[in-house]
């Protein structure tokens, strides 16, 4: 009788193994390959599930080795943590295409090293699943300023919150405890002066008979959502009140670009000759702008590499007033910049690298659990 | 005249059967090509009004080309290639695939990835020749022939009963090419079938990534040089005469092709979560009305579908859209391993008919009408619905040849084609060509000719919504004008004995270039902005503009057993250029230009029927044909904005074939059936482009390799004999004129 059973369920799986191939791209219905995907995530999730609790952090994502190391860390340090030890810890990736990479290749061939930064809608849907139900999810932004990528953090929980795939139990919903861990500098006062003293006290050594200059990443103009960029005015402020040669430039934020960054250290007077500027990302972690944009080898075209000088980039400056196509490391090496910068000045760090740093988004993550839930149902971004 | 005329058509026939006799024959006589994608007509090649450049069959044999990349950038100096993912990136004369209309037999090839055509689809076993046409053809053949028309023409079956044939050739990666014909005729039926199958395991030149600044190296990454793929085709055409005059065929076609990717781990660099696929179908009917020995009515249908799909290899979450509803956008759409995500089917269907007609005094007319309609799914880019556009044209084209004294004769050939399309309206498209006979030895020719580009539907009706930091918008735009060229050259020839030179200078302007522009939100649709609420939106327009010019010179000499041939290009471009970065138009060279292009060719060729000695012991049981090639190729540097220039290269190759064919009855082996052996030795001199993966490369191909191949055709009947057949010396006297 087992045999048969077994046959028969032999057979069964055949079939629907058959039929499933044998859609084409007009056969598959979205709800079957949502279904496989969702079940994998709900695996990893119930494998995983030691307590009641969980916190995901979220970020935009990264191929970069350093990053995925970063991340790792990141997780641990969660992990380790006595004030997160009721929790579950999970890292999630927003870009589709980094979530792909992450996953694939020969690491998962030979079944090593796979990381599985699903999308926040996955996890959360995952989180919600019949065995699982987590009492309380605690969303952590790993976002820097409160700009355009967290509006997206937010509306991931909006969704989740207000159901609207249809796939969650409303009870569960309505009691579910949903809490949300806001970014690096949230806060204009409390947190932009907390990673000023962190850092200060990491490069202050450096900043004192040098310039340490941060490349954080802003949102474009048309796209300043709710202004966050000024965050990073405010930091560069809180930065020099302690006296020292710090400045904080971005890649995207108006006004604020290397050129900018470098008339303020002209300004201060600051270009004298004797002085290295030392280069170090104001990211979570360290991936293609750290890299390129920041410590890459860039010139525009038509620049001799071996005989230019920052006359001439400055001449080639659009009308926001920013050299395109050149990384910060020969921009402020060029010759009659007044600074010396190098690889050796390069310092190839993201902000979840600094242990003084990524406790500051601990912090937000503790403030959350302690805090009041938020009620999602009513507003999609919360004041 | 009209007796010239008909001489000259005779002589084109007469060369026609004699290339393929040449096949069997093994003759080693110099044969004067005819060629017919100039004009439309057939000429013999060095009486060609129109700059005509031509691998002949026996320049393919000789080759033994991979592909019909290797053929046209190893026996030319026009072509560059640099292949990859989406297709062979090939440039004539510094203009890509978008401006170079590639045609088989006379039809247009159908389905592009990107703008790119796949030219792996063509099997060089079933070519009998090419012809090359540079500069703009679009009053005869349309849209897309603005940097110049190659022309494809097949191998056919024109023998009565039974044709057998395989070719096998094995070369190292792993890269093989199987061919298959077999050929029937049967009283007024007609049938020939084709396979063919296509492999190679790719190769790797270097294993280091192109890593900047302070990032560490990588030197163990598994991206290939040239991807791994398999591709296959069957081809099947039927023709049945109705009368002597009258022919009626069917045809069709599947193909498909799978291009590998490779997985390391290295996320950032060298892991591919899908594979590339093509699937392709083609159905054709058609006939022919021969109105008299030179003069025909063709008319031809044909439809055509081309589809790109990414097959996935691992889970991949893709952005994609409610199949049904076609409104509803996934940004988080999953894929499993196994499953295709539609990219782009495109179809096509054309209905063409042509006459050739000969008039008084000289002229010769060329008249057509022309129908096409193209329609396209693409759910990822064209959201959720399918879009189509049609055209219609009419052309017509004159040849008028005056004799005067002293052997000088002048020939022009005028033409025009007015375009009908449902998006742009009416456009005319003009074309003059003349050629100057000063005495025997010399000509000169002159060209002006038009060339335009239908702004393609993808360019038309594209919908595409990128989350990227914000919402990028991307649109079509239905007020695209065609892209358009004026092409201007000058050429001198001088044809003795054995010795033909050609010089041609060239100038070709392209304007209202397509290009992805960066608008205002309010030029959007108002819908759009709401829907979307974008940062950006960028959209198609007619803004860019290019200029190529060049000199193109080839000599070649025969002597005896010896031929041998040279050719130079130099080419000089500029470009204003739309910079998406930067959002900002600039003054460029096109990318991958390189001013300095060169192949030379040495071979010897033998007919063994002299060394009848050596078969004393079986005297008269065959003939045997030795060929033996040496062959170079040269580029100077290739120019590029970003990501470093290609560097110079020189390549070389030895070639070897002998060809046998049994002509004794009394042999074991079928009367007719013929063995033929080829081998050779590519990039002689193992250079290979080391440049890391992420940087522009001069050449993709990888160091020494050696292939061999053999072919075995079994052909039983008599070759058809052609009534418009002359004897030779109806040739001579042509060539006396």
């Amino acid at each position: 009788m087992n045999k048969i059973k077994s046959l028969m369920i032999a057979m069964m799986a055949i079939i629907a193994g058959v039929s499933f191939t044998a859609c084409d791209d007009d056969d598959d219905t979205p709800s079957n390959n949502y279904t496989v995907y969702q079940n994998a995530v709900n695996q990893t999730v119930k494998q995983q599930k030691k307590h009641d609790k969980v916190i995901l952090l979220v970020a935009f994502g990264s191929t970069w080795q350093q990053a995925f190391e970063a991340f790792d860390t990141t997780i641990e340090a969660y992990k380790n943590d006595a004030r997160f030890k009721d929790y579950d810890v999970f890292l999630s990736y927003s870009s589709a295409i980094c979530i792909n990479r992450a996953a694939a290749g020969e690491n998962a061939a030979d079944g090593a090293e796979v990381r599985n930064y699903y999308a926040p809608p996955f996890w959360l849907t995952a989180f919600a699943q019949e065995g699982v139900r987590y009492s309380e999810i605690v969303v952590q932004s790993l976002q820097v300023i409160p700009g355009e990528e967290y509006t997206r953090v937010i509306n991931y929980i909006k969704d989740f919150a207000n159901n609207s795939n249809g796939d969650i139990n409303d009870e569960y919903l309505a009691n579910v405890t949903l809490k949300l861990g806001v970014p690096l500098l949230q806060d204009k006062d409390e947190d932009v002066n907390a990673v000023a003293d962190a850092l200060d006290a990491l490069y202050g050594d450096k900043a004192t008979t040098d310039v340490v200059a941060f490349m954080g990443h802003g949102n474009p103009d048309s796209y300043d959502t709710y202004k966050a960029n000024i965050r990073y005015t405010q930091l560069e402020e809180a930065l020099q009140a302690k006296g020292k040669n710090f400045f904080v430039g971005t890649v995207d934020m108006m006004e604020n670009f290397k050129t900018h960054v470098y008339d303020r250290m002209k300004a201060a007077g600051l270009n004298d000759g004797t002085r290295k500027v030392y280069c170090h990302p104001l990211m979570s972690i360290d991936g293609d702008h750290g890299h390129n944009d920041m410590a890459g080898d860039d010139l525009p075209e038509g620049i001799d590499e071996e005989n230019y000088t920052l006359a001439q980039l400055l001449a080639l400056a659009n009308e926001e007033g920013e050299v395109e196509d050149c990384s910060w490391k020969p921009f402020f090496n060029a010759e009659g910049s007044g600074f010396t910068c190098n690889n050796e000045t390069m310092i190839e760090k993201g902000l979840l690298e600094l242990p003084t740093v990524r406790a500051i988004w601990m912090k937000h993550t503790k403030a959350a659990i302690d805090g009041e839930a938020l009620d999602y149902y009513h507003s999609k971004n919360p004041e | 005249m009209r007796q010239r005329l008909s001489l000259m058509a005779g002589v084109a026939l007469l060369a026609m059967s004699h290339t393929l006799r040449a096949q069997t024959t093994l003759r080693t006589d110099t044969i004067p090509e005819v060629v017919v994608t100039g004009t439309g007509t057939q000429h013999l090649l060095k009486n060609a009004p129109v700059q005509t450049e031509v691998i002949s069959h026996k320049m393919l044999q000789q080759y033994g080309g991979r592909s019909l990349e290797d053929i046209l950038s190893g026996l030319t100096a026009s072509f560059a290639f640099s292949e990859d993912d989406m297709g062979s990136q090939m440039q004539l004369n510094g203009l890509g695939n978008n401006y170079i209309l590639i045609l088989i037999d006379g039809k247009r090839i159908h389905g592009d990835v990107g703008g790119e055509n796949d030219l792996k689809m063509i099997d060089p076993a079933t070519i009998e020749k090419i012809e090359i046409v540079k500069g703009a053809s679009s009053a005869l053949y349309g849209s897309d022939a603005i940097a110049g028309v190659i022309n494809i023409i097949t191998r056919k079956h024109e023998r009565e009963g039974l044709l057998l044939e395989n070719t096998t050739r094995g070369g190292m990666y792993n890269d093989w090419r199987q061919h298959n014909a077999v050929g029937l005729r049967f009283g007024r039926w007609s049938s020939l079938t084709n396979f063919q199958l296509g492999h190679t395991d790719g190769w790797q030149n270097t294993a280091t990534e192109h890593t900047t600044g302070t990032e560490p190296p990588i030197h163990d990454s598994r991206n290939k040089t040239v991807n791994k793929y398999t591709n296959w085709q069957v081809t099947e055409r039927m023709a049945y005469e109705v009368t002597k005059d009258v022919e009626l065929y069917a045809s069709g076609s599947l193909y498909g092709k799978r291009i590998y990717r490779p997985n390391g781990k290295y996320a950032r660099y060298d892991v591919h979560t899908y594979d590339l696929q093509y699937r392709n179908e083609s159905a054709a009917v058609g006939g022919k009305w021969k109105l008299n020995k030179y003069d025909a009515v063709t008319l031809d249908v044909d439809w055509n579908r081309h589809a790109y799909e990414y097959l996935f290899t691992a889970t991949t979450l893709m952005e994609d859209y409610e199949k049904s509803a076609g409104t509803l956008y996934y940004p988080y759409y999953p894929y499993l391993t196994g499953q295709t995500q539609l990219q782009s089917d495109q179809r096509r269907t054309m209905a063409t008919l042509k006459g050739v007609f000969t008039l008084p005094k000289g002229n010769r007319l060329n008249a057509g009408a022309e129908y096409r309609y193209d329609w396209l799914k693409s759910p990822t880019r064209v959201k959720g619905t399918t879009v189509s556009d049609w055209t219609a044209a009419l052309y017509t084209q004159d040849e008028w040849q005056q004799n005067f004294r002293n052997n000088m004769s002048l020939h022009v050939a005028g033409g025009l084609r007015l375009n009908w399309n449902e998006q742009f309206g009416v456009r005319l498209t003009p074309k003059v060509s003349t050629m100057w006979s000063i005495g025997q030895p010399w000509r000169i020719r002159a060209q002006w000719s038009q060339g335009f580009k239908t702004p393609t539907t993808k360019e038309l009706y594209y919908r595409y919504v990128r989350q990227m930091s914000g919402t990028y918008l991307y649109l079509g735009n239905t007020e695209l004008k065609p892209q358009t060229s004026n092409y201007w050259s000058v050429g001198g020839e001088y044809t003795h004995g054995g010795l033909s030179v050609t010089l041609t200078a060239y100038y070709n302007k392209v304007k209202d270039m397509i290009a992805l522009v960066t608008i205002p939100n309010y030029q959007a649709p108002a819908e759009y902005i709401i829907q979307y609420d974008p940062v950006r939106t960028r959209q198609y327009q007619n803004i860019e503009d290019a200029r190529t010019m060049g000199i193109d010179a080839n000599v070649r000499y025969t002597w005896r057993e010896l031929s041998f041939a040279v050719g130079y290009s130099y080419l000089d471009t500029e470009a204003n250029q739309y910079d998406t970065n930067h959002d900002r138009m600039h003054q460029v060279t096109i990318d991958g230009m390189a001013h300095h292009k060169g192949h030379v060719s040495i071979v010897w060729a033998k007919d063994l029927k002299a060394n009848k000695a050596a078969h004393a012991s079986s005297p008269g049981e065959g003939r045997g044909r030795l060929g033996l090639g040496l062959y170079g190729r040269m580029s100077s540097k290739r120019h590029y904005q970003i990501d470093g220039d290609g560097k110079g290269y020189q390549i070389w190759k030895v070639t070897g074939n002998y060809e046998f064919k049994i002509q004794n009855s009394k042999s074991k082996m079928p009367r007719g059936t013929l063995f033929r052996v080829e081998a050779g030795v590519d990039n002689l001199f193992n250079y290979v482009d080391k440049t890391p993966h992420g940087l522009h490369l001069g050449t993709t191909t990888p160091g020494t390799t050696v292939y061999a191949s053999l072919t075995i055709r079994f052909n039983q009947g008599k070759k058809i004999t052609n009534p418009n057949y002359k004897p030779t010396k109806n040739l001579n006297q042509d060539e006396q004129d």
